[in-house]
């Protein structure tokens, strides 16, 4: 990983579409601002590796499940 | 012209034109783009959607207004582009369901897929700033 010391108000350019500034520390935070174009997904890094694990264990089940759970659904339904 | 794949489920076959895009994969899943969906046998609020790329993965999905009557998802300038839709386009929220080993049933309504039927293309969102959580148990 690179490593670089930046104070508030400096920015890291990366690539020529990627811009991050560095706004102010605030308590234990650091407010950073991010400019980058509008089609780029920009993520909370807890956030995403939130859903990519929800995503996973989302693609863990099996027929029998679904099965299970559709005829348990449809019998609600019709009651 | 039809094809075949085999899954964990068992050979499928599919009309590669009929196949959902998602133009970025689903989070975690980004280099998985075309998707088949799956007719649910028993009528029920379920489906399922397979890969075509990878036999292993699949995911369930469902309707969440089923359950949750007011969820409601708007796409965005971006998300409109990336599906290929203008403002007044049809798109559905959809939410992706996970059994876990207890079965107690749980939708991701924090990172709903948008699927537009004039493009069939599908993202997912992820909506960080709403009171949805990536497991919200089916309501009683």
């Amino acid at each position: 990983m690179l490593v670089l010391t930046r104070k508030p108000g400096e920015g890291i350019v990366i690539g020529d579409d990627i811009k991050i500034t560095f706004i102010e520390t605030k308590g234990a935070g650091i407010r950073i601002g991010i400019e980058a174009p509008a089609d780029k997904k920009i993520y909370r890094q807890e956030i995403y590796d939130r859903i990519c694990l929800e995503n996973r264990e989302a693609s863990q089940w099996n027929l029998a499940d679904l099965d299970m759970l559709t005829s348990a659904m449809v019998k609600k339904e019709s009651l | 012209m039809k094809k075949t794949i085999m899954t964990r489920f068992g050979e499928v076959e599919f009309d590669p034109n009929d196949t959902v895009r998602f133009v970025e994969g689903l989070v975690g899943f980004e280099n998985l783009r075309d998707f088949i969906v799956m007719p649910n046998k028993k009528n029920g609020p379920l489906f399922w959607i397979q890969s075509v790329e990878d036999p292993e993965i699949a995911f369930v999905l469902t309707d969440p207004t089923n359950f949750f009557l007011d969820y409601k998802v708007i796409p965005n300038d971006r998300e409109r582009s990336k599906l290929g839709i203008e403002k007044d386009d049809e798109c559905h929220a959809l939410a992706v369901v996970t059994v876990p080993a207890d079965r107690k049933v749980t939708l991701n309504l924090m990172a709903p897929i948008l699927f537009a039927p004039a493009t069939n293309r599908a993202i997912q969102v992820v909506l960080e700033n709403s009171q949805y959580k990536t497991r919200h148990p089916l309501p009683a």
